[in-house]
């Protein structure tokens, strides 16, 4: 971390712009937002508000047209490509709406394999695997291929596998989105658990349960900070 | 929307798809036709080229490979060909059921894919029928083979054209019939498109690393393209090893044998008339011509006891070989052999007019290939026949004779002799000066003291044989010696980079591949990059698959290959440890240059946004 700050996520006048045709379509405009660590935060609005740009800006999956961007300490706005998927190693974990598994892997090759990127010794790797898979229930599923799991079950995957490396950043996009209510119930338990460690936790959500679990909630509306509740 | 706007703007929409197969299409036809028009106009005809160069042993073995390269290649252009169109029309499959699920009719449908192929097909064939006849135009003229040249034979092209167009839409409507036979959920699943196998259940290399890991298992997942390029691939190498392998292998097997004939480093003294006849009757293998009517027997030519005595007393040669030259006309003689249930006659009484050479079996300086024996101290009623004489007036030549004059010779080998194109016999000297009551050499093959000054002993030579004679020559073998080898160099050069243009098209085939690679992986390489993957995870993950095809491929291509061409097209070869690592650097330099270019798409992909990828 080269710049010690107090807050996890700091962005100022955040512009994300994509071209569409000719012209320029701004879904991000001009965010500034502080968010301090152990906060977790509730990222509500509709559809098209700019919930999943966002956890991608903040994530390093994808870059700011304009603005300021600091994360952890680092400002994302100046990195390459290979600094940006080292600190997504790292630091921050990601849960996609959709799961996102990598189907040729088993579950526990999918909670593994970020720590075989950043080298950990392989009995490290299989004790951390044991204990993530035990804390989101699914211990007796390290062998199955991802479609061999329910949708709620590959959801506590990808938990699983944003938790390996420890990161100091959970971001979640939209979790329960595609679950049952008995389903988004477990990740919600999982969420709590999170928030009880003292991680921060952003979550984009329609999902009152999840809001309610939040200690602040943003709400974005065509691409700006609408609104904000404690 | 009309039937043929949709397909033409979809060809249009995908142009780099589009255009990696109509390039691979256009390569493989235009090789293809190159090879047949090429190969017509050097010659597969025997007689054509045994009259007037080569000898028929040495353009047997050259032939032969032509040929096997020519079936080889037109193989790997038929399986090219279905390979691309299976390709092209199996990544249509989603397409097909997005079309469907849409409310479009399954015949429309059909129809717009189909009509995809004509056109794609239809492109190809012409482009490479055209770019065929021009490589043909450019290697012909360019390449320095105008001494072979004769009109095209305009045939082969529609020949290759019908060839190729059935075979890729015999094998490109295979995919598509499957696709509309689907339903369009069906269609839509990962599980049709990529011919993925039903579940994951074979946990491929599963203690490997992760990149060995995700990279085995998705070969293993799309295994009908794995199997189809693996098995491709294979046909390329087997090609590759075969004529390079082959023509190195020849040409040091060739070259040598020619070396042995000949003699390496060997001097011919005779009359200048004589000297020059001996010399374009050995150049007669590269082209040459040679006076028919000379009178080998011309007194004049007669080498007395007093050239003999003067090279006797030169100090600085090592052994030297008198030799009588001659043409005489000789008659095969026919005979029977016995199989287990009849007497079979064998032979017509043919005759040849043949060069007919007397040597000394003891002294000879040369080592001639021989199949059966060369002739011995006591052969004095036998001879050896050169291969194109003996392919030419004799039906089992070890099993017959010939007359020369009242006296009959029995044939106890078959050599390959470059002189006179192999139209030779060899007999005991002493049998031909009593058959010509010719008592004197006409030619003295000298061999020099590997030590000495070799210009000075030349010199010393030609002083003491101007003291006897003015008209006596000391000449130089290595001149003839040296046309010879390279023309056969420059044959086997032919055979060496005539599949060039099916390793462009296999190169080709293989990005195709990793582009289906990419395109059934890439959600996952988007996830495994939004999860902290580096750019360069993607292209070591499709890198590791395009070596384990490659070597797979390699391994069965070899291996084929190398039994091919020693056990079938080359008996007895010469294999010196330089041609094996001339052979084994120009395969790893295939294989290298193979795997470089394939990675292109991989490390384009590689470049894209993580959320372009996932979109």
């Amino acid at each position: 971390m080269s710049m010690p700050s107090d807050f996890v996520v700091e962005t100022r006048s955040l512009i994300r712009a994509y071209p569409l045709g000719e012209a320029q379509v701004e879904v991000l405009k001009g965010i500034t937002l502080n968010i301090a660590k152990g906060e977790f935060v509730a990222l509500c609005g509709p559809s098209g508000s700019g919930k999943t740009t966002m956890l991608n800006l903040i994530s390093g999956i994808d870059r700011p047209t304009n603005g300021k961007l600091i994360v952890l300490g680092e400002d994302l706005t100046v990195q390459d490509e290979d600094f940006l998927a080292e600190f997504r190693c790292n630091h921050v974990g990601f849960v996609f709406q959709s799961y996102n598994l990598v189907s040729t892997l088993t579950v526990a090759e999918n909670v593994a394999f970020p720590m075989e990127w950043i080298k950990k010794a392989e009995a490290e790797i299989e004790t951390r695997v044991k204990e993530l898979l035990e804390t989101v229930g699914l211990q007796h599923r390290a062998n199955h291929f991802p479609a061999q799991l329910s949708g709620g079950e590959q959801q506590r995957v990808a938990f699983a596998r944003a938790l390996a490396n420890d990161p100091e950043l959970i971001l979640a996009d939209e979790p329960t989105g595609n679950l049952d209510a008995t389903n988004g119930q477990k990740i919600t338990q999982v969420l709590q658990m999170l928030k009880s460690n003292g991680r921060t936790v952003i979550v984009a959500t329609h999902d009152p349960e999840l809001m309610r679990l939040a200690d602040r909630t943003m709400c974005l509306e065509d691409g700006k900070l609408a609104s904000q509740s404690e | 929307m009309s039937e043929t706007a949709f397909p033409v703007n979809d060809l249009l929409r995908r142009r780099l798809q589009t255009g990696l197969t109509l390039l691979s299409l256009t390569v493989c036809v235009a090789s293809t036709l190159f090879l047949l028009l090429f190969g017509d106009q050097i010659g597969f005809g025997l007689t054509s080229v045994a009259e007037n160069t080569l000898t028929v042993g040495y353009y047997s073995i050259f032939s032969s490979f032509l040929l096997f390269v020519l079936v080889l290649v037109f193989a790997v252009g038929a399986v090219i060909v279905s390979f691309i169109t299976f390709l092209i029309m199996a990544q249509r499959t989603r397409d097909f059921g997005l079309i469907k699920a849409a409310g479009c009719p399954n015949s429309l449908v059909f129809s717009y894919f189909l009509t995809e192929l004509l056109i794609v097909l239809f492109l190809g064939c012409v482009l490479g029928i055209a770019l065929g006849f021009l490589t043909d135009y450019a290697v012909i003229n360019v390449g320095g083979f105008q001494a072979f040249q004769k009109a095209p034979n305009f045939w082969f092209a529609p020949l290759v054209f019908v060839a190729f167009f059935v075979f890729g839409l015999i094998f490109g409507l295979r995919p598509l019939e499957n696709a509309a036979s689907l339903s369009p959920a069906a269609a839509l699943s990962p599980m049709q498109y990529y011919g993925l196998t039903e579940g994951n259940k074979f946990k491929a290399l599963s203690k490997s690393r992760l990149t060995l890991k995700i990279a085995s298992r998705s070969l293993f997942r799309r295994q009908s393209a794995t199997v189809r390029i693996v098995i491709f691939l294979s046909i390329v190498f087997i090609l590759l090893t075969v004529s390079i392998a082959g023509s190195i292998i020849a040409n040091d097997t060739t070259t040598t044998r020619i070396e042995d004939a000949v003699g390496k480093d060997i001097l011919l003294v005779a009359h200048k008339d004589m000297g020059d006849q001996y010399i374009s009757l050995l150049s007669k293998f590269s082209g040459a011509t040679a006076d028919a009517d000379f009178n080998y027997l011309n007194p004049n030519f007669a080498l007395t006891d007093v050239v003999i005595q003067q090279l006797n007393v030169t100090s600085g040669i090592a052994n030297f070989e008198k030799r009588l030259v001659c043409k005489k006309q000789i008659q095969e003689l026919s005979n029977f052999t016995y199989t287990d249930s009849a007497t079979i006659s064998i032979g017509d009484n043919r005759t040849v007019n043949s060069l007919i050479v007397g040597v000394d079996p003891e002294k000879a300086l040369s080592e001639w290939f021989t199949e059966g024996h060369f002739l011995k101290t006591d052969s004095s009623l036998e001879a050896v026949v050169g291969d194109s004489l003996a392919a030419i007036m004799f039906e089992m030549p070890l099993l017959q004779s010939f007359r020369l004059k009242n006296t009959t010779l029995n044939n106890v080998g078959v050599c390959l002799d470059p002189i006179n194109n192999g139209v030779v016999a060899y007999v005991p000297l002493e049998t031909l000066e009593s058959l010509t009551n010719v008592s004197d050499p006409n030619i003295v093959l000298v061999k020099l003291d590997s030590s000495v000054d070799r210009s000075n002993v030349i010199t010393q030579i030609q002083e003491r044989l101007t003291a006897v004679n003015s008209d006596l020559r000391v000449f130089e073998l290595n001149e003839a010696l040296n046309k010879n080898v390279s023309f056969l160099g420059s044959l086997w050069s032919i055979v060496t980079f005539l599949p060039l243009f099916s390793l462009v098209a296999a190169t080709l085939c293989l990005i195709g591949y990793l582009m289906l690679a990419i395109d059934e992986q890439s959600k996952e390489f988007a996830i495994l990059r939004a999860m902290g993957a580096k750019p360069k995870t993607v292209v070591v993950i499709l890198a590791v698959q395009s070596l384990i095809v490659l070597f797979a491929s390699f391994g069965v291509g070899i291996s084929f290959g190398v039994i091919i061409t020693l056990m079938i097209l080359i008996s007895h070869p010469v294999v010196t440890s330089f041609a094996i690592l001339a052979i084994a650097a120009w395969l790893f330099a295939a294989l290298a240059g193979m795997f470089l270019l394939s990675l292109y798409p991989a490390v384009r992909f590689a470049k894209k946004p993580i959320l372009t990828i996932m979109s």
